[in-house]
């Protein structure tokens, strides 16, 4: 016998399904029934007999689709991935959404949603991030994983994976993720260990079935689930017409609290952050920040962790220090400094070696203590 | 009647002696040319009779046949026509034989009878022997560079007809003397700033270490590739001789002296072909843009915008220093010792400082794998320029010129020369211990390198060899290589890509 929730898998992995599909295709039916609909077993009414009507290829595909995903074989599949999936009718549905106006049709879980009862914030950026972005990231995740607050991204490389690192240093964390695809495909494929750490202690969820392809489409539909499910958000750096305006968008219009970390105005990585401060969000310079707006108290906050690192030394210190204030190339540290091309390359390599800087396509950036978590 | 009439033909960058024997005798009129001529040649014919009888000469209407000697090897190019005409004059009589025993002719005809400069005459002069050679006035300044007898000038056929039938003597062609003023070559003096750069251009230059320049549009990299040469010591005058004949054999354009003394900069479009690159073409084997760079720089704007045969195409003269080329029938060994320098952009939107790359992963894999690794690892020196801010673009004091870096590079050159008897990019691994023994804690830096997977054994290799150059360009050249020749030498081989695809340690 399959469970209902088995039709409901295999038609939400159907070609060119959305979310207003599904959901128009389940409403006031069994999932049983819909599937009928949807394969052309059952005759269509309503706005899916309509639908049909404007685009009659779409019911030859999912007739298609009827046979190559059936609810067993569906059904299967989420088994084997180890994925729960959770209808809207569920007692473990997160309750935030329920009330959302795009709620989700069904939820393909990695892992516990009961998480989702704690303080939840989350963390978004772009992925084309700077060292410094992903350091703060690690460092806001760390610090508030570290006050038992769910930190909630979306698993991304840059900011996002970063974020989830830092959560996943403290003991005991358990973030949560949001993912554009199916929840048993890493992607990207570097943050594979992340996503199966991050399933095996917090939870994974998903919109769409095991076996989904990262298509950019997704992506978007995915931030609104993020900004819907977290009561802070705060955008760390973002581009201009980043992904995370997106979310920070959906955000405002929840009334999720807003922060951004402010950038420099040179960086165009924090371009969009910055222009959210300019909208009305408020600046994330520290983590107390945020854990004010919980109402946490924020006097345990910012734990910091042991520097291990030789500290600098000679002229090392000031070509540190001149690195941390912006990335800096070679040839502009031997001009400021008015040191030999030689000289600044020893330091330089020095402090590469010790851990204080380092270098991406020829420029150097300080590291701080975070930086093996970024 | 029979007449047989010294010339040559070019292959390659090479000239071949031939032998234009020419028969006139009864039968039907006709004239026909025998001994594996391509169409080029053949076309001689008519422009030989025209050039005849445009000089007054009688054309005979006996039958001609004329056999290029040796018959096997493909002859080609216009350089024959002047040998045929001649060729067929004495056999018709108009010329009596001896006039031009210890001739040899090259030039190519116009239908008036003027005669024309021809590609080549150089390496063809170099093939006469001891002959004296009869060519137009425009190939003086070449073929007196290598010919070992006479260089008779001539300006037009009915001058040559009137000299052998000893109406005439020899004409005087002299062309003017030219105040052999060498081609001005931009100066490094023009590049404000760029203390890393200008440093890899000398290290580049003094240790003959191929170069790959990375920054984003509008960084100067073409700036500091044309000022590349520049830099090089003029040439001896063995090598002058060498690149001379190849650039003669490829008709490219020769100071009005005739010899290269300045190493040749060559800097061909990326959309060129296989054969533009490395020489080739069907029947003419004409020397490619490596062999135009020999003893020189070849410079490759845009480097990941070649086509990738193109760049594999790369791969065997930078080994050997020759090229080999096949067609059927055909082979030629030419000479292809350059010095290689490469600019490209870091990704395809021309990146910038961090965070400023718009890429996807995939676009910028794309777009550097276009290098394949080999290639990759043949640069020594791989430099990020970067766009001087505008601080030192308004800075009004000039950079050291070429003159003043030249110096120190000629010095460091022969420094090496004495030391090994070679480049410093040409040690084998082998002695570098030896030539290159390095101070504790320039090994210790290499340690670290090493165990942090930055560095592979070939980049080892040849990041030691790069810290010798620098070690040998200092004030004070010191035997050992110090921690700071070291440190700089691994900032000479960056990474290149945001993504690291490509690490230190290739």
């Amino acid at each position: 016998m399959i469970p209902a929730a088995g039709y409901v898998a295999a038609l939400a992995g159907f070609d060119r399904m959305t979310t207003a599909r599904l959901t128009s295709l389940l409403a006031g039916r069994t999932p049983e029934e819909g599937y009928a609909i949807a394969t052309g077993e059952a005759r269509a009414a309503g706005p899916v007999a309509s639908l049909f009507r404007r685009d009659p290829e779409l019911a030859e595909r999912w007739r298609a689709d009827g046979v190559r995903r059936t609810a067993e074989r569906s059904w299967q599949e989420c088994l084997d991935a180890d994925v729960s999936v959770v209808l809207p009718g569920d007692p473990d549905f997160p309750a935030q959404l329920l009330d959302d106006p795009r709620c989700p049709a069904v939820l393909f879980v990695r892992g516990d949603l009961s998480v989702l009862d704690a303080r939840r914030v989350g963390i978004v950026g772009t992925r084309n991030a700077t060292q410094r972005g992903r350091e703060t990231a690690a460092k806001f995740g760390y610090e508030l994983a570290s006050q038992e607050v769910v930190v909630v991204s979306g698993l991304a490389r840059g900011i996002d994976g970063s974020a989830h690192r830092g959560a996943l240093a403290v003991d005991g964390s358990r973030p949560v993720a949001i993912v554009g695809n199916g929840p048993d495909r890493p992607y990207p494929k570097q943050n594979a260990e992340l996503w199966n750490e991050v399933a095996e202690r917090g939870a994974l969820i998903s919109e769409w079935p095991p076996g989904t392809q990262p298509d950019a489409f997704r992506f978007p539909l995915r931030n609104r689930i993020l900004a819907a499910l977290v009561e802070v958000l705060v955008v760390v750096e973002s581009r201009e017409r980043g992904g995370s305006l997106i979310t920070a968008r959906e955000a405002a219009e929840r009334g999720v609290d807003l922060f951004a970390v402010p950038g420099s105005l040179q960086s165009r990585a924090s371009a969009g952050a910055n222009q959210l401060l300019r909208d009305g969000a408020a600046p994330a310079t520290d983590v107390t920040d945020v854990l004010v707006a919980l109402g946490l108290d924020q006097r345990r906050a910012g734990r910091s962790r042991f520097d291990s690192r030789p500290r600098p030394r000679g002229d090392e210190v000031g070509l540190l220090e001149t690195c941390r204030a912006e990335p800096r190339t070679i040839e502009a540290l031997v001009l400021l400094h008015d040191m030999t091309l030689g000289d600044v390359a020893m330091s330089v390599a020095r402090l590469e070696r010790s851990g204080w800087l380092r270098e991406t396509g020829g420029w150097f950036e300080a590291v701080d203590e975070w930086a093996d978590l970024a | 009647m029979f007449a047989s009439i010294s010339s040559a033909v070019l292959f390659g960058a090479e000239g071949h002696p031939v032998s234009v024997e020419v028969h006139v005798d009864k039968g039907l009129p006709a004239f026909t040319v025998v001994g594996l001529p391509d169409e080029s040649v053949r076309e001689s014919r008519d422009r030989a009779r025209a050039a005849v009888m445009s000089s007054g000469a009688t054309w005979t209407s006996h039958r001609i046949t004329v056999s290029l000697a040796p018959s096997h090897g493909r002859k080609t190019g216009s350089g024959l026509d002047l040998a045929i005409a001649i060729g067929v004059l004495i056999a018709s009589g108009e010329i009596p034989a001896e006039s031009v025993r210890n001739l040899a002719f090259i030039g190519e005809l116009g239908l008036d009878g003027s005669l024309r400069p021809v590609r080549g005459v150089a390496p063809m002069a170099g093939a006469i022997g001891e002959l004296d050679l009869v060519v137009p006035v425009g190939c003086a300044a070449e073929a007196r560079l290598v010919a070992l007898g006479q260089t008779r000038l001539v300006a037009h056929l009915s001058e040559l007809i009137g000299v052998l039938v000893g109406e005439a003597p020899w004409p005087d062609h002299e062309p003017d003397p030219v105040l052999s003023d060498p081609e001005p070559v931009p100066d490094l003096a023009d590049v404000r700033g760029q203390p890393l750069a200008r440093g890899a251009l000398e290290v580049a230059a003094a240790g003959a270490h191929h170069t790959l320049l990375v920054g984003p549009p509008g960084s100067g990299k073409t700036m500091l590739a044309s000022r590349l040469h520049g830099l090089l010591p003029a040439l001896d005058r063995d090598r002058a001789l060498e690149v001379t004949m190849v650039h003669s054999a490829a008709g490219a354009a020769l100071p009005p002296t005739g010899l290269l003394r300045q190493p040749p900069f060559r800097a061909p479009h990326h959309t060129s072909s296989s054969a533009a690159l490395v020489g080739g073409g069907s029947n003419t084997l004409r020397p490619g843009e490596v062999s135009l760079s020999h003893c020189g720089v070849l410079f490759l704007d845009e480097v990941a915008e070649f086509g990738p045969k193109v760049l594999n195409g790369l791969r065997e003269p930078l080994e050997e220093g020759v090229i080999r080329i096949s067609r059927s029938g055909i082979h030629a060994v030419l000479p292809a010792d350059f010095l290689l320098i490469a600019a490209m952009n870091p990704c395809p939107c021309g990146g910038g400082a961090p965070g400023a790359c718009r890429c996807g992963d995939a676009a910028l894999n794309r777009y550097l794998q276009r290098l394949s690794g080999p290639l990759i690892d043949r640069f020594d020196l791989r430099v990020n320029v970067h766009r001087p801010d505008v601080d030192e673009f308004l800075d009004n004091s000039p950079g050291e010129s070429t003159a003043a870096v030249k110096e120190r590079v000629v010095a460091a050159r022969e420094l090496a020369w004495v030391r090994q008897g070679g480049v410093n990019s040409a040690l084998a691994p082998n002695v570098l211990d030896q030539f290159a023994p390095l101070e504790p804690s320039a090994r210790l830096l290499l340690r670290h390198e090493m165990e942090h997977d930055r560095l592979s054994g070939r980049g080892y290799h040849r990041i030691r060899r790069v810290a010798r150059t620098i070690a040998d360009l200092r004030p004070v050249p010191s035997e050992k290589v110090s921690e700071q020749d070291v440190a700089l030498a691994i900032h000479l081989r960056t990474s290149i890509g945001r993504a690291l695809q490509i690490g230190r340690a290739a």
